[in-house]
């Protein structure tokens, strides 16, 4: 039977912890005070710093004698056990210092990298935060390149996801709130938010969903957006992705609630719009016209990358009069022997590029040259030499590929839908692409999240917060959040706009 | 009968997206066979039934909107304060009207589909598959419609205002004169013919229901249909001034509009892209009764099961197009022609009936 609380005998104590937590990595360090008192430390091998620990605890108390100590201060109240606690604190040279009874509080301290500090004829025991794990630089991230503009990501760590928010936010209204979940990874999940800015109702609800699920491991941020996700069989998000903390407070200051998750670079913010995707951070950071046209861009391309291998088929097989009498020539011309039929072609080059886009991720990056080289020279021009394939198939699918990634978070669910609206094109035409569109655009009419409507502010039709949607308005011009988050804290921006303009 | 009316959740509906569905929805209905009839029986004069008809659907709109103003709760809200149990009885004669409302939207829109989205010939199934969006619309509550209405303003101004502008290209405005060239019974049976494309005020009666009414909701929904209203007739004369005497035959008349913008020739029909779009708004306008005949008969019987209700009743349409699509004519002929009366009874009946509930407001003061 395992030994709720501490004794006051340390052998006892040390085979209690052995028999909670056997594992090979977890060591203990045996030493005796100046007057011959036993004292151990036990901590987990590779996550606590050694050094501070033998420099700021081993050493003072190997060098203290609580016989002398408590006999220099006869004034000195209480039990023996008290004194000697207090003699321990003094001597610590430790500043996070916590008293613990419970054996199972001491094993999640201990496995979290902190480490305990025992002494014979004490039933307390101390942890010490010398907590040490090795972590990346801070660097930019590889998904979200900027530019212009800060170049920073979140890494890994919590707590220096945590500092880089706090070193852009230094307002008291800052709050972060932990919870732990899953049973067997106990990852941190800490809930970040500004006081009297976010809507709290929004807090509580991911704070909600967040203890009404027990996983075993959460092993990244992707887990908590799935448990946070209303609709789980949708291909659309409802949770917002970051991994650059300049763009996480940018959302936190508008009002957002953001979620960090240790063990991940990946921040998650709610409440989350799809026209979230189409904005940019260098937006911000740029003139309001050129954002503007960099959006329109954007939202010209999705639109491209989605229904161009979708009409290009519907053209050749429903609807020849979408194409101008001169492209049909040549389509027809270069189309005319190939063996496969316009649907199917467009099916095998999409599948094409599907294939060398998740093969170039995964493979290895000294592979990854040939691989450019035998995709697009031996598989793009062999093919069409071949007679196998089309130039002009190759060139739609090309071109809707590279337009996707114009939306980098919308990469994934643009993907699945590209096949959606071929595989209806082929089989009913135009007529099913534009099915399809109104299809998608009513199911998002009805996809609510944390309260904000996915097609925000177009549905429900949101004037005032148009301004920093598909097109962008100065900064002079976005002087209150977003309507949409119902913040309490309406203003964000106070500007006297003679002083900001010239007139 | 046992009273189990499921109420709608309050304040699901707000005046902005009735007065967008006036603006943008509901003139969907005149994109298609509308111009054609009225330009068949009153020619150059096809502006003055549609005149007409608006200034009548006006005119029920602004009674419906004043039984609304008559208290703090919304209309529906009173009916069932007032009938009780009954006022389930209305509620299916409701869904009933819908469903017939919605059977010639359904058939233009087959017949659009065909002549529009394919120039090689359709199998006569590819328009099934619309049953299934319906059916998925239907199963969605008044808050997502309410929703379309707020997109449709970009899925149909954007387009309409594109295509009107392709279209003056070849326009000859004069083509109109002289006015009251007509005599008016042509003009008597043009309006009587085109009833169905207008029968506006009800259809905004299930979001008029469900809307708590606030202080200048009527100026802003009269507004939204009068601005759908104007674009229309301007749609009307700008689709007779390009066609004149072919008018007649130039059936689903948006599709081709904008045929003789110079350009397309050179760059291909992409006027065919903002056609498309506007296609969606008229997808949202054709299954927007039936939706309405499922809300409100699950809303009468009771029942939350809308799935089993949109299935049954998006499958018996199915089935009746397939059957009744060789007499495309005959059915016609009989809901526009024959029943056409019939929008207009239903029309006076119901607007009626909701401008005699009581006046709540001075019941409360009374009490109080």
């Amino acid at each position: 039977m395992v030994v709720q609380n501490l004794s006051e005998n340390l052998q006892k104590n040390l085979t209690a912890i052995k028999k909670i937590l056997p594992s090979e990595d977890i060591l203990t360090y045996v030493f005796e005070t100046a007057d011959k008192t036993a004292c151990a430390i036990v901590y987990a091998d590779g996550i606590v710093n050694k050094q501070w620990l033998g420099d700021l605890i081993a050493r003072p108390l190997s060098k203290l004698d609580f016989m002398q100590e408590i006999g220099q201060n006869t004034k000195n109240e209480g039990t023996m056990s008290a004194l000697k606690l207090e003699i321990i604190k003094k001597n610590a040279l430790f500043p996070e210092l916590k008293e613990v009874e419970k054996l199972l509080d001491i094993h999640k301290e201990i496995l979290n990298g902190n480490s305990l500090v025992l002494v014979d004829g004490l039933s307390v025991g101390l942890i010490v935060g010398a907590k040490f794990i090795p972590v990346r630089a801070v660097t930019e991230p590889p998904t979200d390149v900027a530019v212009r503009g800060p170049r920073e990501g979140f890494i890994e760590d919590i707590k220096t996801n945590m500092s880089l928010i706090r070193k852009r936010l230094k307002t008291p209204d800052l709050r972060f709130e932990s919870v732990r979940l899953g049973k067997q990874s106990d990852t941190i999940v800490s809930i970040c938010w500004l006081e009297g800015t976010s809507n709290p109702s929004v807090k509580e609800e991911v704070l909600q969903k967040l203890q009404s699920v027990q996983l075993d491991c959460v092993p990244d941020s992707s887990y908590v957006s799935a448990i946070l996700s209303p609709r789980k069989h949708s291909v659309f998000h409802s949770v917002g992705k970051t991994e650059k903390p300049d763009i996480f407070t940018a959302k936190i200051s508008e009002g957002r609630v953001g979620i960090l998750v240790d063990g991940s670079p990946i921040a998650l913010t709610v409440p989350y719009i799809l026209t979230e995707d189409l904005q940019s951070s260098e937006d911000y950071f740029i003139s309001p016209f050129a954002a503007t046209i960099f959006r329109l861009l954007r939202f010209v391309s999705l639109f491209v990358a989605l229904l161009l291998p979708a009409f290009y088929v519907s053209a050749q097989l429903f609807k020849i009069q979408l194409l101008p009498l001169g492209l049909t020539l040549t389509i027809a011309s270069s189309s005319r022997e190939l063996p496969l039929s316009p649907s199917l072609e467009m099916f095998v080059v999409l599948f094409l590029l599907e294939t060398l886009k998740e093969a170039s991720i995964r493979m290895p990056k000294y592979v990854g040259m040939s691989l450019s080289v035998v995709g697009a020279l031996v598989l793009g021009d062999t093919a069409v030499s071949a007679g196998f394939l089309s130039t002009p198939a190759i060139i739609v699918v090309a071109f809707s590929g590279i337009c996707l990634y114009t939306v980098p978070n919308f990469v994934e669910t643009g993907s699945i839908l590209r096949w959606l609206f071929l595989l209806v094109s082929g089989s009913i035409g135009p007529f099913g692409i534009v099915l399809s569109a109104a299809f998608l655009l009513y199911y998002l009419l009805s996809a609510d999240a944390f309260g904000a409507p996915a097609l925000a502010p177009f549905s429900p039709l949101n004037i005032h917060d148009l301004r920093d949607s598909v097109v962008k308005y100065d900064l002079a011009d976005l002087k209150s959040r977003p309507r949409l988050l119902q913040s309490k804290n309406k203003t964000r921006l106070s500007v006297k706009k003679e002083n900001y303009h010239e007139k | 009968m046992k009273n189990n009316l499921i109420a709608p959740k309050a304040d699901i509906v707000n005046s902005r997206q009735i007065a967008l569905a006036g603006a943008c929805l509901l003139p969907a209905a005149r994109l298609l066979e509308a111009p054609s009839i009225l330009a068949k029986y009153a020619a150059g004069d096809l502006l003055l039934p549609a005149i007409l008809h608006f200034l009548l659907q006006g005119g029920l709109l602004f009674a419906l909107l004043f039984a609304c103003s008559r208290s703090e709760k919304t209309l529906f809200e009173r009916l069932e304060i007032q009938f009780g149990k009954w006022s389930a009885l209305v509620y299916i004669a409701l869904s009933v009207y819908y469903l017939f409302s919605a059977i010639l939207p359904l058939f233009d829109l087959e017949k659009f589909t065909y002549a529009v989205f394919f120039d090689t010939a359709p199998t006569s199934f590819s328009f099934l598959f619309f049953f299934l969006f319906s059916a998925f619309m239907c199963v969605k509550g008044l808050k997502t419609l309410s929703r379309t209405a707020d997109i449709c303003l970009f899925l149909y101004l954007i387009p309409f205002i594109l295509l009107l502008a392709m279209g003056c290209f070849a326009t000859d405005f004069t083509r109109l004169l002289p006015l009251f060239g007509n005599e008016f019974g042509d003009t008597m049976y043009a309006m009587k013919y085109s009833t169905p494309h207008f029968s506006d005020a009800l259809l905004l009666l299930p979001l008029l229901g469900n809307l708590r009414y606030k202080k200048g909701d009527t100026v802003k929904i009269l507004a939204g249909y009068s601005a759908g209203a104007l674009g229309s007739l301007f749609f009307f004369a700008t689709f007779f001034s390009i066609f004149s005497s072919i008018a007649p035959r130039e059936h689903y008349a948006f599709a081709k509009i904008a045929q003789y913008f110079p350009a397309l020739d050179i760059v291909g029909r992409f006027d065919l892209l903002f056609v498309y779009m506007l296609t969606i708004v008229l997808f949202y306008y054709t299954a927007m009764p039936l939706q309405f005949t499922t809300n409100l008969f699950c809303q009468a019987i009771g029942t939350r099961r809308t799935v089993l209700v949109s299935t049954t009743l998006n499958g018996g349409l199915l089935v009746f197009l397939l059957f009744c699509n060789k007499f495309y004519n005959t059915v016609y002929t009989v809901i526009s022609g024959k029943l056409s009366f019939l929008f207009w009874v239903c029309a006076g009946v119901f607007t009626l009936l909701f401008s005699l509930l009581p006046d709540l407001k001075k019941k409360e003061k009374k009490n109080a």
